[in-house]
């Protein structure tokens, strides 16, 4: 078994796998940049070590250095979250070498799986259905153009090592494209530190559903279900849920055997996720390996009861796998809402500052990941997600009123963040009907912000601030008219439980 | 005591009295009775006409935070007609809108150039934030006056990036 775990990562991620530490009583070292020692991550761990300057570079990217702390910490196995380095497979084969066990895939299928590209063409031998598109690694604008005339437009362009919506872009015509390759191109340098690009069809109106799997050490692969993750904005998800709305169980078995089957040609070990896009017509294509936890992992936990963190430290620590695949069941239906530090009415412009009050959401079937607290003043430096609201329930109509009111119940003063946003995707009646396809939000959500001018309890809010106004003055008032004496000395002679 | 509130650029004016533990809130569409009870320092419970609402409400540089079921709202004491205005307001007066990122930030790329023409809508400026890309558009159509940063350079949240001298009127 691992002795201690460090967490090359920061915020809601570091603390969910912080905890999953503490509950196997594993010991557990975090690693924070100048930015973070207030996050909550360097409160939970049992260690924290300063590694650097904020810009991630100097940080949280800094392999050297997070190689030297878990040295110097004792600790034997490193846990990446997601994002920072958790898909790069130099940092991977740097742990292998170093005798520390990375908690996640091998190197070797990490730099297959990581590699788009490459993957495309593993899976187009092994027969795995794929969109099409352009095969290159690295091109010049003229051969980008001559790919998307032949791949036919709308195109997309995606970031060769990426994921998570950076570097991504959709081109409707050849005007639009250098533009588009040049940004998309910056994006994934600062991103990934990888600035190569790819072409591919876009599908119109798809639905993104992805297959969790889990694979051990010893070449036994079990497939968790999908997960619906169709609602995005700028190509990164919001809103996930599962079951998928769009799948019946014929469909849903047949995903799963292919997502096993990427997973084994792969040589992939540890927990992944295998993404496809469903088209209009029902019919599946392979998109890609996501080599790391997921964002919306807790969805899958809460249905199937199964705790992927801890399979994940399980099987890197050369556990093998006791789930079998007839014996996992999907029960009722889970959504997350992820919660961010953006404006959505500035096209999700990302908002950093300090968060004045927060009071978290509770209940029965409801989960909140956070790394967040009143108080916390939320760095420019990083991916602005907050947390995540969670809600379980028998069916999708419960579990959606379920979250409605868990965001309702969800207060965060000072800062903007999506979640009215999110409350009104939940209440829109084409969420409700399950019409989830990507475009979602630019379809039925881009009158958000006039909306909410007609806002149903601005007079409520007006008697509030007019209220409390009011009691500040009236309290001034009475501390200068009368010192108020305490009880204890207006009450005359007292004792405690005399007769 | 009278009191002027911002919300969304709209000035509100409120009318409160206490009496009998009670306030009587006049607003623009009527007179509410409203029981107000504190529960903690960042909490009220409110009975307007005896319907129940809970607030929540923190204070921060004379703005307002208050959340009430699920929405959310930032309001402002209006001052009494002085009270200095806000930078893009005088430079909206003056007649030069500047263009700013609304929260710091790395410029990655400038899309114009100094006496460029510009449509409303148009991309200025791309700034990068928070590991992801955006684009600054032009609040209105004009004439690029002066670029005051280059590619690469940092910038605070509000400071301005361009300055645009807006369209002859013909």
């Amino acid at each position: 078994m691992i002795k201690k775990i460090l967490i090359a990562n920061r915020g809601e991620i570091a603390v969910r796998v912080i905890n999953a530490c503490r509950e196997m009583s594993v010991p557990t070292v975090a690693v924070y940049s100048t930015a973070d020692r207030k996050s909550l991550h360097v409160q939970m761990a049992d260690e924290a070590i300063c590694i650097g300057d904020p810009p991630p570079l100097e940080s949280y990217l800094n392999i050297d250095k997070i190689i030297a702390v878990a040295k110097q910490t004792g600790a034997d196995a490193i846990h990446p979250g997601y994002g920072f380095l958790a898909e790069n497979s130099d940092f991977s084969a740097r742990c292998e070498r170093e005798g520390l066990v990375f908690i996640g895939p091998n190197s070797k299928a990490l730099r297959l799986v990581g590699d788009k590209v490459a993957s495309r063409e593993t899976m187009t031998k092994a027969k795995i259905p794929i969109i099409p598109g352009m095969m290159t690694k690295r091109a010049e604008m003229k051969e980008f153009k001559e790919a998307a005339e032949s791949i036919g437009y709308p195109v997309m362009i995606k970031a060769s090592a990426g994921g998570g919506g950076k570097g991504m872009r959709i081109i409707y015509s050849p005007k639009e494209l250098e533009k588009g390759i040049e940004a998309g191109m910056r994006e994934a340098k600062s991103a990934f530190g990888d600035e190569s690009v790819y072409l591919e069809k876009y599908i119109e109106e798809p639905r993104h559903v992805e297959f969790q799997v889990l694979a051990d050490n010893f070449g036994n692969v079990v497939h968790l279900f999908e997960r619906e993750c169709s609602i995005q904005r700028r190509h990164q998800k919001i809103v996930e849920e599962t079951p998928s709305c769009a799948i019946d169980d014929e469909l849903r078995k047949k995903m799963g055997e292919v997502a096993k089957k990427v997973i084994k040609i792969s040589g992939y070990n540890n927990a992944g996720t295998v993404e496809f896009l469903l088209d209009k017509n029902k019919k599946f294509y392979f998109l890609e390996v996501n080599a790391r936890i997921q964002v919306e992992h807790p969805i899958t936990e809460l249905v199937t009861g199964v705790d992927l963190v801890k399979q994940q430290i399980k099987i890197a620590s050369g556990e093998k796998l006791k789930l079998k695949q007839e014996e996992i069941k999907q029960r009722g239906h889970a959504i997350e809402c992820r919660i961010y530090a953006e404006d959505p009415e500035n096209n999700f412009f990302p908002c950093a500052g300090k968060i004045l009050f927060m009071k978290e959401p509770a209940g029965p079937g409801v989960r909140h990941d956070c790394g967040i607290y009143s108080g916390f003043d939320v760095p420019v430096y990083y991916d602005p997600i907050l947390s995540k609201v969670i809600t379980w329930a028998e069916t999708r109509e419960d579990a959606r009123g379920r979250m409605i009111m868990a965001l309702s119940d969800y207060i965060i003063l000072g800062i903007k963040t999506t979640i009215g946003f999110l409350s009104s995707v939940m209440g829109h009646p084409e969420f409700a009907a399950g019409n989830t396809q990507t475009n979602f939000i630019e379809k039925n959500m881009s009158d958000w912000g006039d909306k909410k001018k007609g806002r149903k309890f601005l007079n409520e809010a007006l008697l509030a601030a007019a209220v409390s106004s009011q009691m500040k003055t009236s309290e001034k008032r009475a501390v200068v008219k009368e010192k108020a004496p305490s009880p204890w000395l207006t009450v005359g002679k007292w004792s405690i439980g005399g007769n | 005591m009278d009191l002027q509130f911002n919300i969304d650029q709209e000035t509100h004016r409120i009318e409160v009295d206490f009496r009998d533990g009670k306030y009587l809130v006049r607003l623009e569409d009527g007179q509410y009775e409203v029981d107000s009870q504190p529960i903690s320092e960042n909490c009220l419970s409110l009975l307007v006409n005896e319907k129940a609402y809970t607030v929540f409400i923190v204070e921060e540089e004379g703005k307002k935070y208050i959340s009430i079921q699920g929405e959310q709202f930032c309001v402002e004491e209006a001052k009494a007609e002085t009270g200095a205005r806000s930078i893009a307001e005088s430079a909206t007066l003056k007649g030069t809108p500047t263009i700013a990122a609304p929260m710091p930030g790395k410029i990655v790329k400038i899309l114009v150039g100094e006496e460029d023409k510009v449509e409303k809508g148009q991309g200025l400026v791309i700034v990068e934030a928070m590991k992801m890309e955006n684009e600054i558009r032009s609040p209105s159509a004009g004439i690029v006056e002066k670029i005051n940063f280059k590619e690469g350079d940092l910038v605070d949240a509000a400071e301005p990036i361009i300055e645009l001298k807006p369209e002859e009127k013909e």
